[in-house]
């Protein structure tokens, strides 16, 4: 698990890098800084506002991925957007409060109102008949346009213009003070203690509300908490994110997260990953190109993220499981050629150990090219040897190696037993029970098998009068004859 | 109360529910009225009724999930939220959502919370019994699982789990055997009689009014109104099935009335 | 930080200064607002809100690419553009939530902030080379609209551009409401019958969501990417709680857009902060008043019938 969390992280911050360098690259040329020397600048954290960027990205890229995570399994994703862009009014008034960017007041005030824009959508939805996503754009909307207001008003005083509110925009990591850091910083703390501390009750509450409430669990005051925390984790990410993309920086590493893993524990630690590298790489990135702003770029980090677990994740992804498709089909088709050897060396009796292609395109009911095609996968695979000497391909004979004498057997064994059970257990006609057969053959597990040959009691033929290979025959090897002996029943 | 003679010695004990003149309603419009009921210990009890006749709201409004608008409910004696410890719970599966990130340990390992404190985590112990309840159910091989890679009958005998890792005395469960696969539903109601047999009360809400007849000893059969409430022989009349369930019996006649030939 | 008022200054003067400009500033912000609150009407109705949000911040790299190809602020380049951005959405939306487990919400947030972040960075990367800058993106400007080139008619001056170009959206609106107002109808409020009828509420679900991007690209330019999402909620919502009947509720919404426009005119030239902004504040605090009125008088109806079922009791 450590290994490969490890590898999604490489992976995903060399996406997350190369895609910005390049792009940073160019913009430099843009903007003629040189970014050589700036990436250095970043990297030996010669500067002290890097080290802002740096702990501040982290902060927050911890805290909106774990929250994001919640946003995710509870169904918030509309109510985070509208929480985000809920707190400008909060911003700006904060920074009325003392006429300078005093990081606790912003962030007072950003909770405060965050939370009025939360209570007044709920208000909203219960008193009248307007619906949730109603509600919820509408004090997105309201809200953001009084934020707007304010933020204009206290840019025409001429302290107001100088704080940099409009960079609580888009974002920008470079402007994060010491002050904001350790904000962030205490937030961060304080968002993985309680979600450590209080993470069953948040997984039961997220998972199954009526049953936490049977339990006796305070739902209610769980989903306050998870409001409040969701709330400070706006608040951390708006100086570098900005208030518009927050609400990707949310979502956008828990869904990668969400890819890769079938527990919310897990997802938790890999979504905090996420969201601490596309910090790093939206910060990183933002300072090679002094003047733009850093949101966008977190959240394109974030995408990218996003995008590999999305094809590449190990279980999820969109190139694994097709992958694995091919595979299964792959699989199945080797198993039919295998099948139809043994079919063809028992409509000989057994005498003949090599089955030729043609007999075998014959019974396959393919062309020669195809057959070819097939057996020589059964060659790579360490399952049958062609041999070599005969001019023409479809004259010459393919023999099976031990490993494919079993596979064989097991197949048509597989087959055969499926076909006596639905025509005994389930009381279906003989000439009903071969596609189905067909298709169960390839996937019956050893262990139904052993089930299936009990429940029919050892049985030796199928439906149809033809003998059920066993494990003695599988042992044998290249060696059964009717007349010799029929096949042996296992104790 | 219960009383019972134990070597001599009168006990009493409160009844594991007692609701008195409960009245639920949803939006000013009343979904239960009125409804009287005194449960006694080691049954299992069905609940019957046609859609919308407020089953399901019975035994949420029992566990405090949704609000009561008149009347009381007492479990062992105290209201639920002190008895809660003592209550087993097995929701419908529709609302469920399957893609959500936890195993099928996952979920029964749920069953012990109520048993934790605010901040502490599962133990050992919580484990293991909640892989014995996995286990009880034939479930074990699962436990590493998604919950949607598992079938309906699979996913629903995880649930059955979950309510047995709670260890309690009263289970309330709703609809525990839609969308069930025959095999699973009588291994869920074998199980279910042997928590009865170990003196544990069980109340179902229940969809099929032909094996209602079988599986349960009482019943309870609403529709908005508490219709009747006894044992399953007494309850399971003509009479009573046409007032809960209105104008709306099929097959019921022919049952009923094959039951009537039978007396 | 407030600035004093006066209503000399604030009301009068305005007016007298320069009425005809006024005029055609208020008159652009109806349009806009109005033009935002009919189709907004269906998207609310239809419970598109989200939709709505995500179409608006799409659309942005495609305003964005097709003002840096064309170099020009022509809007039927800008219109293509945000199309494009905005079937791009759409179909990027839907592979993600059909090819893996993440919702349709989820998967939205994260394909529209995308795109909104990539629009950001190409404006602010650019913008030194066109005539586009990042306070348009967020909020528009509609006071400068007099300054626009006249569009003349026949030689005759109709007025400026954009307001002729917004009106036009406004009108063509109205015709199409009024032509497709049974079809609208049906297909909000019972898909079912829509489609014995014959009427396919897919043609009508898109349709809405090309109108829909319509508006909010024509808007753009007035109200910017984000508060337009306030434009098209808040007058149909205020107006539901004011009306019941669909011909009502738009009414109400062009109504109100008209009291948007002049009142959020005048708290602008009072703050001097964006009339976008102003007109989103003014419609925030219409829609508090009328809904803590329509709470009181719902207290006040059950108090009336609990005190009228009183004194029935005491007299039977």
């Amino acid at each position: 698990m450590g290994v490969r969390v490890g590898k999604w992280l490489c992976l995903a911050l060399l996406g997350g890098l190369v895609t910005p360098l390049a792009q940073a690259a160019r913009i430099g040329e843009i903007t003629q800084t040189n970014w050589q020397s700036q990436a250095i600048d970043f990297l030996t954290f010669s500067n002290p506002a890097v080290m802002h960027a740096i702990f501040g990205s982290l902060f927050l890229g911890t805290v909106c991925g774990l929250m994001g995570c919640f946003i995710l399994v509870r169904k918030l994703a509309l109510l985070g957007d509208t929480l985000s862009h809920a707190v400008l009014p909060g911003v700006a008034l904060g920074f009325v409060w003392n006429m300078t960017k005093d990081p606790v007041a912003i962030f007072i005030g950003a909770v405060i109102a965050g939370l009025l824009g939360t209570v007044m959508t709920q208000l909203i939805r219960q008193t009248t008949i307007l619906k949730e996503d109603t509600s919820l754009g509408l004090v997105l909307g309201g809200f953001y346009g009084i934020g707007i207001v304010l933020m204009r008003m206290v840019m025409n005083l001429e302290e107001g213009n100088k704080a940099g509110l409009d960079k609580f925009l888009f974002g920008q990591a470079a402007a994060l003070s010491r002050g904001d850091v350790v904000v962030m910083g205490i937030i961060a703390v304080v968002t993985v203690l309680l979600v450590y501390l209080l993470y069953k009750e948040l997984l039961v509450t997220s998972f199954d509300i009526a049953f936490a409430r049977a339990l006796g669990l305070p739902a209610q005051w769980i989903h306050y908490l998870v409001m409040i925390l969701l709330a400070f984790a706006v608040v951390v990410a708006l100086q570098a994110v900005g208030v518009v993309l927050v609400s990707a920086m949310l979502i956008t590493p828990a869904a990668a997260a969400y890819l890769l893993t079938d527990r919310l524990s897990r997802m938790l630690l890999l979504a905090a990953l996420f969201g601490a590298g596309a910090g790093l790489v939206g910060a990183f990135t933002s300072y090679l190109s002094t003047g733009l702003p850093t949101g966008p770029f977190m959240v394109l980090a974030a995408t990218g993220i996003f995008i590999i677990a999305f094809f590449f994740g190990p279980r999820y992804g969109l190139v694994s499981r097709i992958m694995l498709k091919i595979m299964r089909q792959r699989r199945i088709q080797v198993e039919n050629t295998l099948k139809a050897i043994f079919q063809v060396r028992e409509r000989g009796g057994f005498k003949e150990e090599g089955v030729t292609l043609s007999d075998l395109a014959a019974r396959r009911n393919v062309d020669g090219r195809v057959i070819e095609q097939e057996v020589r996968r059964l060659e790579r695979g360490g399952f049958a040897l062609i041999e070599a000497e005969r001019l023409g391909i479809l004259e010459r004979s393919v023999f099976l190696t031990p490993r494919g004498w079993e596979q064989a057997c097991k197949v048509v064994r597989n087959h055969r037993l499926w076909e006596l059970y639905l025509t005994n257990a389930a009381k279906l006609q003989a000439d009903h029970v071969h596609e189905d057969a067909e298709i169960i053959e390839h996937v019956l597990g050893d262990d139904i098998v052993m089930k299936l040959e009990r429940r029919l009691d050892f049985p030796s033929r199928d439906p149809h009068g033809k003998l059920i290979p066993g494990q003695k025959d599988m042992e044998r090897g290249f060696i059964l004859s009717d007349e010799v002996n029929p096949v042996e029943v296992l104790p | 109360m219960v009383s019972r003679t134990i070597d001599g010695t009168k006990i009493e004990s409160p009844l594991p529910l007692e609701i008195h003149d409960l009245t639920v309603a949803y939006r000013k419009t009343p979904v239960l009225y009125g409804i009287d009921l005194e449960i006694e210990p080691g049954q299992l009890v069905g609940i019957v009724g046609p859609n919308g006749a407020g089953k399901s709201t019975l035994i949420k409004a029992c566990m405090g999930i949704l609000p009561v608008s008149g009347g009381a409910v007492r479990i062992f004696g105290k209201p639920f939220s002190k008895a809660a410890r003592r209550v087993g719970y097995v929701p419908q599966r529709e609302s469920v959502d399957w893609d959500f990130p936890v195993t099928a340990l996952d979920v029964v390992l749920m069953g012990r919370y109520g048993r934790l404190g605010l901040f502490q985590r599962p133990k050992a112990t919580d484990r293991e019994i909640a892989r014995k309840c996995l286990d009880k159910v034939g479930m074990l091989s699962f436990e590493d699982r998604q919950i949607s890679n598992l079938s309906g009958g699979q996913q629903q005998r995880v649930f059955l789990a979950r309510a047995l890792a709670q260890e309690s005395d009263l289970y309330f469960m709703d609809e525990p055997f839609v969308g069930v696969d025959a095999a699973t539903e009588s291994a869920i109601i074998t199980i279910l009689q042997e928590l009865r047999d170990m003196g544990k009360t069980l109340l179902v809400v229940h969809h099929d009014l032909a094996t209602a007849r079988t599986y349960f000893d009482s019943l309870i059969l609403l529709n908005m109104r508490l219709v009747a409430y006894g044992k399953t022989e007494d309850v399971y009349t003509m009479d009573n099935l046409q007032r809960a369930y209105g104008g709306r019996l099929t097959i019921l006649s022919d049952v009923a009335a094959v039951r009537e030939e039978g007396k | 930080m407030i600035p004093d008022f006066n209503w000399d200054a604030v009301i009068y003067e305005t007016w007298q200064f320069d009425p005809w400009g006024t005029f055609q500033i208020i008159l652009m912000g109806f349009f806009v607002a109005g033009s935002c609150g009919l189709i907004g009407s269906f998207v609310v109705l239809r419970r598109m809100a989200l939709m709505g949000d995500a179409i608006s911040h799409s659309l942005l790299p495609g305003i964005a690419i097709a003002y840096l190809i064309t170099g020009t602020r022509d809007a039927s380049a800008m219109f293509i553009g945000g199309v494009i951005a905005g079937l791009l959405t759409v179909l990027l939306v839907e592979a993600i939530h059909r090819n893996s487990r993440v919702k349709v919400d989820a998967a939205m947030g994260i394909t529209f902030s995308t795109f909104f972040a990539v629009g950001v960075i190409l404006i602010t990367a650019f913008a030194d080379h066109v005539d586009l800058d990042a306070d348009c993106v967020l909020y528009g400007e509609i006071i400068l609209v007099p300054f626009d080139a006249p569009v003349r008619w026949f030689g005759v001056p109709l007025g400026p551009e954009s307001v002729v170009q917004m009106g036009s959206v406004f009108l063509g609106l109205l015709v199409l409401i009024m032509l497709f107002y049974k079809e609208l109808l049906v297909t909000t409020f019972d898909v079912g019958l829509a489609r014995s009828l014959g009427l396919s509420p897919q043609v009508f679900h898109y349709g809405t969501m090309g109108v829909l991007s319509l508006v909010i690209v024509s808007a753009f330019e007035a109200v910017g990417a984000i508060l337009v999402i306030a434009m098209l909620i808040l007058p149909p919502a205020t107006a539901l709680l004011l009306a019941r009947r669909l011909s009502h509720v738009l009414v109400w919404t062009v109504v109100l857009s008209a009291l948007y426009a002049i009142i959020g005119y005048h708290l602008d030239v009072w703050l001097n902060a964006t009339m976008a902004g102003t007109m989103v504040v003014v419609a925030l605090l219409i829609f508090c008043v009328v809904w803590m009125s329509t709470l009181v008088c719902r207290r006040w109806g059950q108090h009336a019938a609990m005190e009228a079922m009183e004194s029935v009791e005491t007299l039977t």
